[in-house]
């Protein structure tokens, strides 16, 4: 045994376990962070579940025979199917029929269905009934978006073990944006598009850990080191100092912001290529409009920043609640879980799919909004984004409004956090 | 004459915790003023509610007539400030370090490489001005603090124990330069120490705070004789009560 080994580790344990910081950072958050995380799945499963067993299913039957007829009436004893006559694909979009039977998804039987199914059961087996099914991408890297596609392959699987094997093939399709893009499935896309909502909200959960780190060690060490103190006895502006402190982070955020988007974009240009689609062409996500335009860009970077900023205002906040580097940088820690859930979770899921009451919190939280901002270019919904500028400047303000106070009297000395000052109290008695 | 310091029964509470309990002295221009006490007898903070960095709960501090606590921007203007166990910019040159405080600190039409000349001059570090302060020793770290807070010629420096941690001949040096400027530039000190000798040596007149309260106040000599010791440390002892 090394010699002192045992009284070390114990010592180090008593210090390490008494530090309720680290009590709460290392155990309590991870205990309360996953259940929120397999909460706010569970919901969001159960949520697609309920609407997949609702939805409607468009039927566009242009072949009208016999064998289109045996199928629609199968499709009828599984789900709620509406069946529409003679009309083409793209004017089931325009005519609005989606949204009005509350659907994403429709099915196209061409004609000479009939034809190739009697061919078929007459004994030429290569001759077969091909079914299309369309559905419409959100822009979600949602695990949930392809949901309706796969139903459909469902149902026709079954048709087929009821009828003749193979008999009926499907063909799938996506609707992008009012498009239809043939051979593309919605989950090849969702697929494809998982890669960059995995990519973006894990740099963005680093980028602003990493900045309020190092904004909250830029003022703690400046409390430690007393030259805070110092500054504000000389005859500078009080609020220049915050101001000074404040630019300098925003000079790095912008910097890092750009930076982010440039990997961004790179990353989503090298997706492009040589994936193949079910027609076995490629899918290129520029072709297909699924990358943001350059406003797109420009408006992801001013959100990027802004939540940057936000997450610097409220660093520099906390850390003046705090005597030193370290406490400082376990106490914006507690705002960690408030970037790592919604990160974690719009990885997975689509805002639009949840209650309303998480998507409410969702929209609260300021770290959100450049995770909901990188979808919402890609579909060209900017509303969600401008909304989310708004939102996170105003939240920023706020911060920067409490910390020029704090920097005006006397508290950016003294204050501490209330479970300080109780510690404290326990120690002197 | 007006007064340099005028502090009228100042009370500070920190929550539950009464640090100044009505603290009352005056300091006239040109004196270099001592404040010795017990550990937390409440000098830091006597000498913080000066330098505008904490208002008193009650009481009231005039600096060369200005209210420090109604008009704070006026009286920062006339001081300066040397934290007790205070650091530099850890990535900064010490020179940086002074450049940046001059600018600060002195008055838009002030020659700031006088100022940062004669910044160079009290801290004696040579070469070393150069390295970033991170690399400093304690003690250089204290003599290129004490450098910055007499530099731009406040006419009020308050220095929160000016030489701890300095080896006994920049204590000496440093205490050498505190006299000589008070001599020459007609600058006001106000100081607190833990060095008695350091406090017979350089103060005019000395005060010992203990447990909030002003006890005794007077000059080094009349102490010694009013407490009939030999030296400062006796006196302390024999307020504070140990002896
Ligand atoms: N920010 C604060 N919050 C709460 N209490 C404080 C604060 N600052 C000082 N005190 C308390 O006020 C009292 C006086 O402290 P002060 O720092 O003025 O003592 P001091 O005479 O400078 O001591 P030392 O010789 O140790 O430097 C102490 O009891 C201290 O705990
Ligand atoms: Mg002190």
């Amino acid at each position: 045994m090394l010699k002192g080994f045992t009284t070390i580790l114990i010592k180090e344990l008593k210090e390490l376990m008494r530090d309720p910081k680290i009590l709460i950072g290392m155990i309590v958050l991870p205990l309360i962070m996953f259940p929120v995380l397999g909460l706010v799945m569970g919901f969001a499963v159960q949520t697609a579940q309920t609407e997949a067993q609702r939805a409607t299913l468009l039927v566009v039957d242009n072949d009208c025979g016999n064998w289109s007829q045996v199928f629609v009436g199968y499709l009828n004893s599984t789900m709620n199917v509406e069946v529409l006559n003679n009309t083409s694909p793209q004017s089931v979009i325009d005519r609005g029929l989606l949204a009005q039977y509350n659907s994403s998804t429709f099915v196209v039987i061409p004609s000479g269905f009939s034809d190739n199914l009697t061919r078929h059961n007459a004994g030429e087996w290569n001759v077969t009934g091909v079914v299309n099914a369309y559905g419409v991408f959100n822009g979600g890297g949602g695990i949930f978006s392809g949901v309706g596609g796969s139903t459909v392959t469902a149902v026709i699987a079954g048709f087929n073990r009821a009828v003749a094997p193979d008999v009926v093939a499907v063909s799938q399709s996506s609707v992008i944006k009012g498009t239809i893009t043939e051979g593309v499935s919605v989950s090849v896309l969702s697929g494809l598009l998982l890669t960059q909502s995995i990519a973006l909200p894990i740099t963005i959960m680093v980028m602003l850990t990493y900045a309020m780190q190092i904004a909250a060690t830029s003022v703690a060490m400046e409390k430690e080191e007393k030259t805070l103190e110092t500054l504000l006895t000389t005859p500078v502006d009080r609020f220049a100092i915050l101001m000074g402190k404040v630019s300098s982070t925003i000079i790095v955020a912008g910097v890092a912001a750009v930076t982010v988007l440039i990997g961004y974009n790179y990353m989503l240009g090298s997706l492009s290529v040589g994936i193949a689609g079910n027609s076995g062409g490629s899918v290129d996500l520029v072709a297909l409009g699924l990358v943001p335009s350059v406003g797109g860009y420009i408006l992801l970077g001013i959100s990027l920043f802004f939540t940057l900023l936000s997450a610097l205002a409220l660093a520099v906040v906390m850390s003046a609640f705090s005597e030193n580097v370290r406490g400082a940088q376990a106490l914006v820690g507690y705002i960690y879980p408030l970037i790592f859930i919604p990160a974690m979770a719009l990885i997975y899921l689509d805002v639009n799919s949840l209650p309303l009451a998480i998507k409410a919190i969702f929209y609260a939280i300021p770290y959100s909004h450049p995770i909901l901002a990188a979808k919402a270019v890609v579909t060209g919904d900017y509303g969600t984004v401008v909304f989310g500028i708004v939102y996170v400047a105003v939240f920023t303000i706020v911060i920067m409004y409490i910390a020029s106070r704090l920097f005006a009297t006397e508290k950016i000395l003294t204050a501490k956090l209330k479970f300080g000052r109780g510690k404290a109290k326990q120690h002197s008695e | 004459m007006s007064l340099a310091v005028e502090a009228i029964s100042l009370t500070k509470q920190f929550g539950q915790i009464r640090a100044l309990d009505g603290v009352s002295f005056n300091i006239k221009p040109g004196e270099i003023y001592g404040l010795i006490g017990p550990n937390g007898a409440g000098k830091t903070t006597t000498l913080r509610i000066i330098c505008t960095l904490i208002k008193p709960t009650t009481g009231t501090i005039k600096i060369f007539n200005q209210d420090a606590t109604k008009q704070p921007e006026k009286t920062r203007q006339i001081i300066s400030y040397l934290p007790e166990e205070s650091g530099a910019y850890p990535n900064l040159t010490g020179l940086e370090y002074l450049q940046f405080m001059a600018k600060l600190q002195s008055k838009p039409d002030t020659n700031l490489k006088a100022t940062i000349d004669e910044a160079i001059q009290i801290c004696g570090l040579g070469d070393r001005l150069k390295d970033k302060a991170k690399t400093y020793s304690k003690g250089m770290k204290r003599r290129l603090l004490v450098a910055r807070a007499l530099m731009t010629r406040p006419k009020l420096a308050v220095l929160d124990e000016p030489a701890s941690g300095l080896d006994v001949l920049h204590a000496y040096h440093i205490r050498e330069i505190v006299k000589s400027y008070v001599k020459e530039h007609g600058v006001t000190v106000l100081m607190s120490s833990h060095n008695m000798l350091e406090v017979e040596y350089l103060c005019n007149r000395v005060a010992l705070v203990n447990k909030g309260k002003l006890v005794v106040e007077g000059e080094p000599k009349a102490l010694k004789a009013k407490f009939n010791s030999e030296n400062l440390e006796e006196v302390f002892a024999k307020v504070v009560g140990f002896a």
